[in-house]
């Protein structure tokens, strides 16, 4: 059997409301499980409870009933947090570091030394290309910027699972394409990754695994093959054909017993156009 | 995957997180203005002490000690309390509290970070005012005894030797260091006692003001102990009354060895180490308390 990144089992959360009887129901008898060397993404409106899962997993918030483990690791323990890497939704940091003291911070609170840490930095900074910022300060960073010094920060332990809640939120197409790479790069490494997000076809690109959220419940679950199959159809895509030829095709479709259901000029997506026209 | 961290044990007090934190948090802090407004302003107080002191002719020394000391003492208990006050929910607003707790870091050794890096401030800002005090005193202590080497020219070397050298116990007597020493040991508890106060308060105005009122209890408590014990006959229930006012109001007029200093009398060892050992003891129950609260808070 494959080994278990994360379980949460019958996990339910409320928050108190201050000088109110009632409470925040954030999170409902949630259960899941993320095998390692999955890219997992958690779906849901906003207030649906992702934030609050993430920070129950990584033992943020104590849940009110039901326990999360990492590698069988209690996430009450601090050292379940040894091989994790998190990246919390619109993340500050200290403004007053550069990028490089800013991952040097991090290391050393994760046990690395300092030489170590100055060969890991310029990788680090290599890898969410920041080289060129990395003796800047934080408070002159934009948003992209700081999303991704954020990333570099979440990896500088060499993590064996990287948590991120709604990594791409505020980057703009470009940057949240280089996200999704990194994504697949780490998925490459055999780096499990637990992402929160509302941009759909972003998950639906990067994950293998999907739960969706709503009130704090897991509505769906399961993979994204599986899931987003339409039973009984499928898709032909052509170049360079003539209106006579998709005649064809559709009297052929008929023959066979078949039903033509659509068939339109190719369009490409937005993105698509928005990478074209500024990646020049 | 690395299969050489994936076995890596944790350690569960580790000194290099604790000083990245802190001087992470010196950092943050030689960053804020109203540090250097408020070391700026305790420098221009004892500066002033030596007008002030000019304009009283016989106690010259006393008054500059007592001007310069004081200032000093109300400058780090300020400044112990402000820094510290900010430290906590500026880290939740901004979401670093969880980039750092996300990390293999103990809730004990966050805090704990987080008060040394404000104590080594204190300690920063002790030494700058101590420099500036003990040279204007050193200047002052010159510049008497030059005079008084004139003024008394004339007469025998017993008369001039006794005079130069009631000048030189006047100035700098070995109880100065002590003094200052206690004056720091306040600041900490009032950082730790801070600290403690922000774990559960609702905004920063809030353990500023609460801290304010514990410091002022702190210094009327004795009294106030002393006149009820008078009154009433000390039975266990008072007693643990008066335990309990005494761990949350600690007694910080016995912190106030300056007056001796001032006065120029000696502050016995005994004494001084007594204070010393009360201050560290009230600094670590406040973080212990400060622990118990935070580990179990929501963030
Ligand atoms: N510390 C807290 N105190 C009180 N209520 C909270 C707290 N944290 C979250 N909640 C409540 O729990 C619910 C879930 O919040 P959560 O942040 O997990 O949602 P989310 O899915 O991450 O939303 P978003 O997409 O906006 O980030 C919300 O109703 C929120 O108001
Ligand atoms: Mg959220």
């Amino acid at each position: 059997m494959i080994e278990a990144a994360v379980v949460v089992t019958g996990v339910t959360k409320t928050f108190p409301v201050p000088f109110k009887r009632r409470s925040v129901l954030a999170v409902r008898d949630l259960s899941l499980r993320v095998d390692a060397g999955q890219v997992y993404g958690l779906l849901g409106p906003n207030g649906s409870g992702k934030s609050t899962t993430l920070k129950i997993i990584l033992g943020l918030v104590a849940p009110t009933r039901g326990k999360a483990e990492i590698f069988a690791r209690d996430s009450t323990e601090v050292a379940s947090r040894e091989a994790v890497g998190f990246l919390p939704e619109n993340p500050y940091f200290p403004k007053y570091l550069t990028g490089a003291e800013t991952l040097r911070f991090y290391g050393k609170l994760c046990g690395l030394s300092s030489r170590a840490l100055t060969k890991k930095i310029q990788e680090l900074l290599e890898l969410v290309g920041l080289t060129s910022a990395g003796d800047r300060r934080l408070g002159g960073y934009s948003k992209g910027m700081l999303q991704r010094i954020g990333l570099a920060q979440a990896l500088v332990n060499e993590p064996r699972l990287v948590v991120l809640d709604e990594p791409t939120a505020g980057v703009d197409p470009v940057g949240s394409r280089e996200i999704r790479d990194l994504i697949l790069d780490l998925k490459k490494r055999g780096i499990t990754v637990l992402l929160s997000s509302h941009l759909l076809d972003q998950v639906q690109e990067v994950c293998d695994r999907v739960g969706i959220l709503a009130n704090g419940e897991l509505v769906s679950e399961g993979a994204v093959n599986e899931l987003l199959a339409v039973e009984n159809q499928t898709e032909v895509v052509f170049e360079a054909g003539s209106e006579e030829l998709t005649r064809q095709i559709e009297a052929l479709i008929n023959t066979a017993g078949g039903r033509l259901i659509d068939c339109r000029k190719s369009r490409k997506t937005l993105e698509r156009l928005f990478l074209d026209v500024t990646l020049k | 995957m690395n299969p050489v961290r994936a076995g890596a044990s944790h350690k569960a007090f580790s000194l290099d997180r604790i000083a990245a934190i802190a001087s992470n948090t010196l950092t943050e802090l030689t960053r804020l203005k109203v540090f250097y407004v408020l070391l700026l302003f305790a420098c221009v107080l004892i500066g002033s002490s030596v007008l002030m002191a000019r304009l009283s002719f016989q106690q010259e020394f006393q008054v500059l000690k007592d001007i310069s000391l004081g200032a000093m003492s109300i400058f780090t208990s300020l400044l112990a309390i402000v820094a510290t006050a900010r430290m906590l929910p500026q880290d939740t607003e901004d979401r670093i509290v969880y980039t750092i707790l996300a990390k293999p870091v103990p809730r004990f050794e966050y805090l704990l970070g987080k008060l040394l890096g404000v104590l080594l401030l204190l300690a920063i800002s002790t030494l700058i005012m101590s420099a500036l005090f003990l040279a204007l005193l050193y200047s002052r202590e010159h510049a008497a005894l030059a005079a008084t080497n004139r003024q008394m020219a004339g007469l025998p070397q017993e008369q001039l030797h006794a005079a130069l050298q009631s000048i030189r116990d006047s100035t700098f007597n070995p109880d100065l260091l002590p003094g200052i020493s206690v004056i720091f040991l306040k600041a900490c508890l009032l950082a730790s006692l801070t600290i403690f106060i922000s774990t559960f308060a609702t905004s920063q105005i809030f353990t500023v003001v609460v801290t304010v009122f514990v410091y002022f209890i702190g210094h009327l408590q004795g009294t106030a102990r002393e006149f009820w014990l008078q009154g009433h006959s000390a039975g266990w229930l008072a007693r643990t009354f008066l335990a309990v006012v005494a761990l949350l109001f600690p007694d910080l007029q016995l912190f106030n060895l300056a007056d001796e200093v001032v006065a120029g009398a000696a502050i016995p060892l005994a004494i001084f180490l007594k204070t010393a050992a009360l201050g560290a003891f009230y600094t670590v129950i406040y973080l212990l308390f400060a622990t118990a609260i935070f580990s179990a808070k929501e963030l």
